[in-house]
């Protein structure tokens, strides 16, 4: 574990190196973001406090990443927890797991489940407006909209959709988000965590600096499972940086060759 | 020494942002860490396309038999925050290739790391286990 954290250390002294030397991609990367919080020597200070909107709302807006992958939820369950499946939910998960996930639907350049968004280490953008709140990823060039205007979840979903409906609220400090609406199609990690279409997610962000996220996902779908569990997520906010292109259907040959075992 | 710095620093700096490329797919599906194979040969073609790059190149056995092999690297935008371009591997580059092969027995590999003809060991997107660029341009620099 140290070797990890001083070869990360290493890694991370290396890439301010690389970017002093490599001003071929300063344009788009490397390109200082205006307004950040910065240490005397023109760092990015990640423990200056958490920016406000003009509401006095905390700002979640701005480039965010997990500090390491994870393509299996239960990783950021609390020490000891379970996924506590149903009989179905365990039967489905088995089987993706049998098959090293080669029916992954986001191996196809489908959508993947929005908890395996924030932890696989691929950016998103935030951008928290009036009314509304939008994510960006990266990865698939995704977006979501969380509605923040007023309105409540449909009582009845009319259209299920691979990414549902979302609608946030503040709760003191954290920004709650609810979503519903699914349409049971999406894998909700890479592992093969499942979601059936009464799936309804919650997360609650809570911006502890300007430089750290965490986020709680609490997954609902009595289908799959026998209650609701939570599993969390830290967010590290990236500056001098922008998103890229990602048109993953350019040249997907992977899932044709996934022979599973 | 400089050679070495700048060995260290670019496989370290790719290092950083290699588990960025395990988004798009299930590594093992495809893929057997166990099967490790070494191509060291010439570039012929480069995909820079999502979700993956692909690097094509001719590799000559003893024999003198030439065999076309494909390797699968990062996603582009991953590649380019580490510092690659889409010219930074071109056909008629002389390259080492360490990876792990296809499960389907094609000659298809996964690819961690690149040794270019100058020494520089470039991570390349390992999806699996063996992806840990530090270690594997240790290996093939030594």
């Amino acid at each position: 574990m140290i070797d990890r954290v001083r070869r990360r250390a290493l890694a991370v002294g290396a890439l301010s190196l690389a970017v002093l030397s490599w001003p071929a991609f300063a344009q788009w990367q490397g390109y200082k973001t205006p307004g950040l919080p910065r240490k005397t020597d023109g760092t990015f200070d990640a423990a200056a406090p958490v920016p406000k909107a003009a509401d006095g709302k905390p700002d979640l807006s701005g480039i965010w990443m997990a500090p390491r992958i994870r393509v299996d939820l239960a990783q950021g369950m609390k020490k000891g927890e379970t996924v506590p499946f149903t009989p179905e939910g365990k039967r489905i998960f088995d089987e993706r797991r049998a098959t090293n996930s080669k029916d992954d639907p986001g191996a196809r350049c489908l959508p993947t489940g929005i908890p395996v968004r924030a932890t696989l280490q691929t950016p998103f953008k935030i951008l928290q407006t009036p009314g509304v709140t939008a994510i960006l990823y990266e990865s698939r060039t995704q977006f979501r909209q969380i509605l923040t205007d007023g309105r409540s979840l449909p009582k009845e979903v009319d259209w299920p959709a691979w990414q549902g409906f979302s609608v946030g609220r503040w709760e003191q400090d954290t920004f709650v988000v609810e979503t519903a609406g699914f349409n049971g199609k999406v894998w909700l990690d890479q592992v093969g965590t499942p979601a059936s279409d009464a799936f309804r997610l919650t997360e609650r962000f809570h911006r502890r600096d300007f430089g750290h996220m965490d986020l709680e996902m609490i997954i609902d779908d009595r289908k799959m499972y026998t209650r609701p569990w939570s599993t969390f997520a830290e967010l590290l906010f990236q500056p001098d940086t922008e998103l890229l292109e990602y048109i993953c259907e350019e040249n997907e040959r992977d899932s044709a060759r996934m022979v599973g075992k | 020494m400089h050679r070495f710095l700048l060995s260290a620093t670019v496989c370290a700096v790719l290092a950083l942002s290699s588990a960025e490329l395990r988004a798009h797919h299930s590594f093992a599906a495809e893929f057997d860490s166990n099967s490790v194979v070494t191509l060291n040969g010439v570039i012929t073609k480069v995909e820079w396309t999502n979700p993956h790059t692909y690097f094509h190149l001719d590799v000559t056995d003893n024999q003198g038999k030439v065999t076309n092999w494909a390797v699968e690297g990062g996603a582009p935008n991953a590649l380019y925050r580490a510092g690659w371009k889409p010219t930074s591997l071109k056909a008629g580059d002389r390259v080492t290739i360490v990876g792990s092969r296809a499960k389907d027995g094609s000659n298809l590999a996964n690819a961690t790391s690149f040794t270019l003809a100058d020494g520089r060991c470039l991570f390349a997107g390992s999806s699996g286990p063996n992806g840990d660029a530090t270690t594997n341009c240790r290996q093939v620099t030594r």
